[in-house]
């Protein structure tokens, strides 16, 4: 089956899955917003701007690299990472970001709104904004807020507006929700999603946008392996880095392509965010997917320890890549992922993001089931600077406190000075 | 003769008992038709009024769709010939079934649903039988999509006052002339509701110049919370349109 051509011809639907369900207020939007991408993607002008703006504002093509170390101490299959990380604002979610505001400039639109959980998207966003001349609002659940802070005040330096979302479970579901609504009072500007979710054209308009990871894996592997990946391995959250990874591969069907959802710390609802695994069908937030919900059709808090992955649906694309057995499904718990941030940065000199982390730690246990002839690609979406506060608190806990406590005794020795 | 108004709340919110006495109160201070809202964990088009409310009943009242079906079926016993429009967001009335939500509706002497999240012409939207879906309209829709709509039939139009989420303030924006002026052309027969931001008479009397009914949502739940709900409901449906 070409299943690449068939995303990009889709019109919005995947197998069942995908769709445009939206109130009618954002109806034209979307679909002046489908209609430019429609004409851009097959524009050559449009295309060379979009790949001139990866390669100067973004440094790409990123760095293939080869995990020798972690690799010989497993003894299995040989390791390597795509370093997404090294992207401007630290992860792949520029990619999609700039393709989205040069769509945004040739609307003629003045204002972007955009969610985030991690804050890599809203930094990025933030970013593209700076750079396009365009008013930014980006939409952040509370609780996101306080455990992603460096990106909060990198996105404010950059001159957006950073809204805190108080409601719900205060995370990426809640500033998606709130997003929307501020797009449905302000229906001129201009919703620059952050995932392969949401309704037609997101899940392909950022596919295409970042698929550009995945033609350059190629390249890189096979010259300096030789051959393509027996398995490509990324994190799903909402699922743009893994489609940015899987598309160029989705016809080659000797690749394995190997999803890991947030196992969180249990598998009871509300701990994880693993909805291939254990979500169901429905349809909410402007698209047909697995969401994780109760049995009455409510949608269920999530957990994680990495705020990019806690989120409850995923893309329409990876649920039909799922059904067609095209993409696998496993899933990496917070503890995992933390140890695999450890294990990176002892042992090959890494910091991922702790998203990414999740990819990195079942990668290390597939590659032991394997033998050194066999190649397995990780992509580290995003790099671990972000996560300064959670991972220094899981491993450095008392140095931590110490530093808080060091900046508070110097604030009250200032206000005695004054 | 008083102006029609609908009247909106959200099934389960305070309680399934509490929020079936209020609608008690809805049909006995003169509300033409009542606005049923099944309540969703999250209502993605709806203020924080209606936000709040559909998380306790989810959440601390465990409303379930049967819960509210019950609910529709006690008001129909009591209340015979009142109008009842149901409103739902898709997810819930999706895992209920579409086709059995509409069967369970017609039976009840329900023809109408107001989906906010489910485009009306939606290929999911043909499962709900017999049922004749709202089209919730803002001033930006456009004019070849109002013709596709017109011609779809629709016999009761939703328009958003303005461009906002339920329980803003109310402003009435000036391109909604045009799309009363397409629909009073096209579907003469159809009544258009307007709402989103109403709260007092005066907006009742703004809306009455160019609608059919006037719709109050968020403004009775708060008035139900603080204790004045008859007041509101007498200010707000005692007003006469002539």
């Amino acid at each position: 089956m070409a299943f690449r051509q068939h995303i990009l011809d889709s019109e919005g639907f995947f197998g069942p899955y995908g769709g445009c369900f939206v109130p009618e207020v954002l109806l034209p939007a979307l679909e002046e917003m489908q209609q430019g991408f429609e004409a851009l993607k097959e524009d050559p002008q449009f295309l060379s701007e979009f790949h001139q703006a990866l390669h100067q504002i973004n440094g790409r093509p990123t760095a293939f690299t080869p995990l020798p170390r972690i690799s010989a101490a497993i003894g299995g299959a040989q390791l390597f990472l795509k370093n997404e990380g090294l992207n401007h604002t630290g992860a792949h979610k520029i990619n999609h970001c700039i393709g989205q505001a040069l769509l945004a400039k040739r609307l003629g639109k003045k204002r972007i709104i955009a969610e985030t959980g991690a804050g890599q998207h809203g930094y990025a966003t933030a970013a593209v904004c700076a750079r396009f001349g365009l008013e930014c609002t980006v939409y952040m659940g509370k609780k996101d807020y306080e455990r992603q802070r460096p990106n909060v005040y990198w996105m404010e330096l950059l001159g957006a507006t950073v809204v805190a979302v108080e409601d719900g479970s205060q995370t990426l579901n809640d500033a998606v929700i709130a997003a929307f609504k501020d797009w449905v009072a302000n229906p001129t500007s201009f919703y620059l999603l952050g995932s392969a979710v949401g309704p037609h054209p997101y899940p392909a308009m950022n596919t295409f946008f970042q698929k550009v990871v995945g033609e350059e894996i190629r390249s890189q592997c096979e010259s300096l392996t030789g051959r393509l990946p027996n398995a490509c391995v990324a994190c799903v959250g909402g699922g743009s880095n893994a489609m940015g990874m899987f598309f160029d591969f989705l016809d080659d069907a000797e690749v394995r392509l190997i999803g890991v959802e947030a196992g969180g710390h249990g598998k009871q609802p509300g701990e994880h965010a693993a909805k291939l695994l254990d979500g169901q069908p429905g349809i909410f937030e402007g698209y047909y997917s697995y969401f994780l919900q109760d049995d009455g059709g409510n949608i269920s808090n999530t957990s994680s320890v990495s705020a990019g992955l806690d989120y409850c649906g995923v893309s329409p694309i990876l649920a039909w890549l799922a059904d067609a057995g095209r993409v696998e499904f496993e899933r990496a718990s917070d503890e995992a992922a933390l140890a695999a941030v450890q294990r990176l940065a002892r042992e090959e000199g890494l910091i991922p993001a702790l998203e990414s982390a999740h990819a990195f730690a079942y990668a290390f246990e597939l590659a032991a089931t394997l033998t050194p002839a066999d190649v397995v690609v990780i992509n580290a979406s995003g790099r671990g600077e972000k996560d300064l506060f959670i991972t220094m608190r899981h491993f450095q806990e008392e140095n931590l406190l110490a530093y808080a406590r060091h900046l508070l005794q110097h604030q009250s020795q200032k206000a005695f000075a004054v | 003769m008083n102006f029609p108004i609908m009247a909106h709340l959200v099934m389960g919110y305070p309680s399934l008992a509490e929020s079936l006495r209020s609608a008690e109160q809805y049909i006995a201070s003169g509300c033409r038709i009542l606005e049923l809202q099944i309540p969703f964990s999250h209502p993605t088009a709806d203020g924080p009024v209606i936000t709040q409310a559909c998380r306790e009943a989810v959440e601390r009242e465990q409303t379930r769709v049967e819960d509210c079906l019950d609910l529709l079926a006690t008001l129909r016993q009591r209340y015979p010939e009142q109008e009842i429009m149901l409103m739902s967001y898709t997810n819930r009335i999706y895992h209920f079934g579409l086709k059995k939500f509409a069967a369970a509706l017609l039976s009840l002497g329900v023809k109408h649903l107001i989906v906010p999240d489910l485009p009306v012409d939606s290929p999911i939207a043909r499962q709900l039988e017999g049922i004749t879906l709202v089209p919730v309209l803002a001033a930006n829709v456009g004019e070849e999509r109002l013709a596709r709509l017109i011609d779809m039939d629709f016999d009761f139009y939703y328009l958003m006052s303005d461009f906002k989420i339920t329980g803003s303030t109310f402003s009435l924006h000036p391109q909604l002339a045009r799309v009363i002026a397409a629909i009073r052309t096209g579907a003469p027969q159809a009544r258009i509701g307007i709402g989103f931001g109403i709260s007092t008479p005066e907006q009742v009397r703004v809306v009455a110049q160019h609608a059919d009914v006037a719709i109050v949502g968020s403004a009775l739940i708060q008035a139900q919370q603080r204790g004045h709900l008859s007041q509101t409901l007498q200010t707000l449906v005692g007003y006469s349109a002539s």
